[in-house]
């Protein structure tokens, strides 16, 4: 399922020319709609869920579900980045939450 | 550079840390720790002993980092600092522990206080291990200022440095000094002539040399930093040679063209050749380019008998390098026209209080008589309004100070010119302050002013008569007041200037109710967001003339003691890590003191000496690349890695505290002064600004266990970075909603405003969140 913006939260990356979801999306998928100046996902069916765009967000604006193949509708998987590690929050159809520290490499 | 080996130190402090905190023990943990080379228990390590300990250990090559667990560090880093240089090492390579303002003195319990020392150590030293050798940065300097502005305030502030051995150059944009002084008739408090203050001054700056006075002169770009400004400065042709005119005035009566001067503020007028008002410097003629008909024309150049006109002279550029700026550009009266009801600028009779100045004044459109503009008849009922658009959301939100005395001095001036004139002053409030309120005295006592406690509705014009007829409500009786007078002044409010404006707009600074101002009136009164930027006289905010030459005076000693030889600023600057960052601008935008420009590789690259170093730009940066030196990510990601979430046991909740350093820090420490006891359970690390810190930090606390979160900083208006405490405050919003997404309790995620006095404020806000905290249950990811 496709990013999900909440247009309260994003900036438009302070209405830079590339916000920073449109540089990191693999698929180059994400852009600014020049009218309201926030993100927005331009081709939902190319998606791949890869969440890097939900990772880098530096407001936390974007939020994907996961795909259907994974967990129907209310299933969850949510990042938060620390300096050298990713907290995934996986909640489930059911509602049941795990949790996962991951570290990263990004030191 | 091999492993860090680092010496930890442990201080008694004469009993006050080891009464409460068993310290031998402390110390025998410590010393087992990977990465200590030694670790020391003293009595009193700021004593000339303990000095000397740290300094021999120093000395002696078995350590190269010190980590001192003793008294809070406002009160003695800067002596441990000392110690560190005075051995030849880095002071930055020294990191404190706060166990006795924050540990020993504020927790009762011996063995929570001993736990919570030791995770203190613990964190310390694990910072320790990222500590860098830093240098002060240096920087060449050019020892000169430019003053913008050759009102009272930019050339008392010109005559000051220049005294001090400052080079000085003051660029005016008229053709005359003195600014809206010289237009004056009288300046208070002593009712004097302006031009005697101001030609004193200008005798004074005439004969020092180190002054160079330009008049028609505008800023035209600015680049650069504090020490190392470039101004392009633009001079806008004047048509007559200064240096040959002799200001004969042969010239003048044959020219066929004329001007409103706007010296009189458009109610007189001269030919387009002509002699300026005020103070003209050089005393020479010039000619207005809008009125002047041109080459066809030239009966003043076939009139001058020392061929001093010259009508094809250019606008000429030039760019000079000042080490810093004193903007004192001064004020414009605020537009009455936008207050219709009082029919500015509908009727002749109702002027401004600076219009009024140049009527009565001898060089003024009447040659100093006070007479009706309509028709010429002298003024027999005379009425004043107040604050007119100020005090008014509408209009000028503030109240410009100067009014309501200048009011007062006019009714003297009306006195003068038309002794048995009748006067009316309708007003809001009086504010005469200070030894003005004998003025207010004098004008009710002697002057017979009749002071009306309200503002009128409108003024009206009778058709007839063209006497202006006022109504209002007398506020104090409750009765409607009518009344015809034949002249009606404003008494309009300051507003920064049109050269200010553009000024600000060229260099990016934003105007704050009008003004330059900081952001902060009590800590930086005279800097601007621009760092070598100070503001002077009007420019600070609405001041009388007396004000505005000690406003000068202040901003001259800031514009001078930012002007050695040689600058020298603190290492502690924001770096980027090129390789990882993406340009995403972001510390560009958020950065409060317009520092970060583009490097020649197309990256973000911050001013260092427009940096005001709070590390504003690190906790905005998505990709955390930024690091402000010995403040950065890492260091406090190590403290925040070392922080073990159960160090009172597992069922006891832990917080960790981020406590902005210049309000937060000190009201926490503050609570031992004030015998306050708070539970162990809250652990701080300092931040220079609580928008120094990277939401990352609060994920990688939450991710290892902390139970709760505390971010502090100043109240939003308070801060000394201006928006470091909202961006830290809407970037925490921003993770809270993330946090319930995650159905994790948001609330375990605290933002808190302390101010430096807010100590009982602290304390409950911490009972209460450990008591939440218990009714929360642990942190998921705890253990």
């Amino acid at each position: 399922m496709p990013p999900r913006v909440n247009k309260e939260k994003c900036d438009g990356c302070k209405a830079e020319h590339e916000p920073l979801c449109e540089q990191i999306c693999p698929g180059d998928l994400m852009t600014l709609n020049p009218e309201t100046r926030k993100a927005y996902c331009r081709s939902t069916r190319d998606c791949w869920d890869c969440m890097s765009c939900v990772k880098i967000c530096p407001q936390g604006a974007l939020e994907t579900k996961l795909p259907y193949q994974l967990g129907y509708y209310p299933a969850k998987l949510i990042p938060l980045m620390g300096t050298n590690k990713i907290t995934w929050t996986c909640i489930d159809i059911n509602g049941k939450v795990e949790r996962f520290v991951i570290k990263t490499r990004n030191d | 550079m091999g492993q860090p080996r680092t010496g930890v130190y442990v201080c008694g402090c004469q009993g006050e840390i080891s009464k409460r905190i068993d310290l031998h023990q402390l110390a025998a943990t410590m010393a087992k720790k990977k990465g200590v080379a030694l670790c020391r228990e003293h009595e009193s390590l700021c004593s000339l002993q303990g000095l000397q300990l740290i300094e021999d250990d120093l000395r002696s090559g078995e350590i190269d980092r010190v980590v001192i667990l003793a008294c809070s560090p406002r009160r003695h880093e800067e002596t441990f600092k000392a110690i560190l240089r005075k051995a030849g090492i880095s002071e930055y390579l020294l990191e404190t522990s706060n166990l006795r303002e924050q540990c020993a003195w504020v927790h009762e319990e011996a063995k929570q206080a001993y736990k919570k020392a030791a995770i203190l150590a613990q964190m310390s030293l694990a910072r320790s291990r990222w500590l860098e050798p830093l240098e002060p940065l240096r920087f060449t300097a050019t020892r000169r200022v430019l003053v913008v502005g050759g009102g009272i305030a930019g050339l008392s502030a010109s005559l000051d440095l220049a005294e001090a051995g400052v080079e000085v150059v003051l660029v005016e944009r008229e053709a005359f000094l003195g600014g809206r002084a010289a237009q004056l008739y009288r300046y208070f408090p002593r009712l004097c002539p302006p031009g005697c203050g101001i030609d004193y001054i200008l005798q004074k700056i005439r004969s020092n040399s180190k002054i160079e006075l330009t008049t028609l002169t505008e800023v035209k770009s600015l680049s650069g930093g504090p020490g190392n400004f470039e101004v392009t400065l633009l001079q806008k042709p004047r048509y007559v040679m200064p240096d040959r005119c002799t200001a004969c005035g042969n010239c003048a009566p044959l020219c066929p063209a004329d001007r409103k001067d706007h010296f009189d503020f458009g109610l007189s007028q001269t030919k387009a050749i002509y002699l300026p008002k005020g103070f003209p410097h050089p005393q020479s003629y010039v000619i207005d380019p809008d009125r002047c008909l041109g080459q066809e024309c030239s009966l003043c150049r076939q009139a001058c008998p020392v061929q001093a006109i010259d009508l094809e002279e250019s606008p000429r550029e030039r760019t000079i390098k000042v080490g810093s700026i004193i903007v004192a550009t001064g004020w414009d009266p605020f537009d009455a026209r936008l207050v219709e009801q009082f029919g500015y600028q509908q009727y002749p009779d109702v002027i401004n209080n600076m219009e009024f100045e140049r009527l009565v004044s001898p060089s003024g459109p009447t040659g100093g008589k006070l007479v009706r503009l309509s028709n010429g008849q002298p003024v027999k009922r005379i009425a004043f309004i107040q604050c007119v658009g100020s005090r008014d959301k509408n209009h000028l939100p503030y109240c410009s100070k100067v009014c309501c005395t200048v009011t007062l001095k006019q009714i003297k001036y009306v006195r003068e010119f038309a002794p048995e004139a009748q006067i009316f002053v309708f007003y809001m409030d009086m504010r005469a302050t200070g030894e003005y309120e004998e003025m207010y005295r004098l004008a009710q006592e002697e002057s017979q002013a009749l002071f009306i406690r309200g503002i009128p509705s409108r003024v009206i014009e009778d058709i007839n008569s063209h006497d202006l007829i006022l109504q209002a409500e007398d506020t104090l009786s409750g009765q409607m007041v009518k009344i015809g007078a034949d002249m009606v002044v404003l008494a309009t409010g300051m507003t920064p200037n049109q050269e200010f404006r553009q000024l600000g707009e060229r260099v990016g600074l934003p105007l704050e109710m009008g003004a330059f101002a900081s952001g902060h009136l009590q800590c930086f009164p005279f800097e601007s967001r621009r760092a070598g930027i100070y503001a002077a006289g009007t420019s600070q905010e609405p001041m009388d003339a007396s004000s505005a030459i000690k406003s000068a005076a202040g901003a001259a000693m800031k514009a001078l003691v930012s002007l050695p030889e040689e600058i020298v600023i603190r290492p502690t600057v924001p770096v980027l890590d090129k390789t990882k960052c993406d340009k995403c601008k972001r510390c560009m935008e958020e950065c409060p003191f317009g520092a970060w420009g583009w490097d020649d590789a197309g990256y973000p690259s911050p001013n260092l000496l427009q940096c005001r170093q709070c590390g504003i730009c690190q906790g905005g940066c998505p990709m955390k690349v930024i690091a402000l030196k010995h403040s950065t990510v890492k260091q406090t990601a190590s403290m925040v890695e070392a922080f073990d979430p159960s160090f009172l046991g597992e069922r006891e909740p832990t917080i960790l505290a981020f406590l902005c350093y210049n309000d937060a820090y000190p009201a926490v420490d503050a609570a031992c002064e004030k015998g306050l006891t708070y539970p162990a359970n809250l652990v701080a690390i300092r931040v220079p600004c609580a928008g120094s810190l990277n939401v990352a930090l609060v994920a990688d606390a939450l991710a290892g266990g902390a139970d709760g979160i505390i971010v502090a900083g100043c109240a939003s208006d308070q801060c000394h970075f201006v928006r470091g405490s909202d961006l830290a405050k809407t970037r925490l919003q921003n993770m809270q909603e993330t946090l319930q997404r995650m159905m994790l309790e948001a609330q375990r995620v605290k933002w808190l405003t302390l101010n430096i006095t807010d100590t009982e404020g602290f304390v409950r806000t911490i009972n209460d969140f450990v008591a939440e905290l218990r009714r929360l249950g642990p942190n998921p990811f705890k253990g």
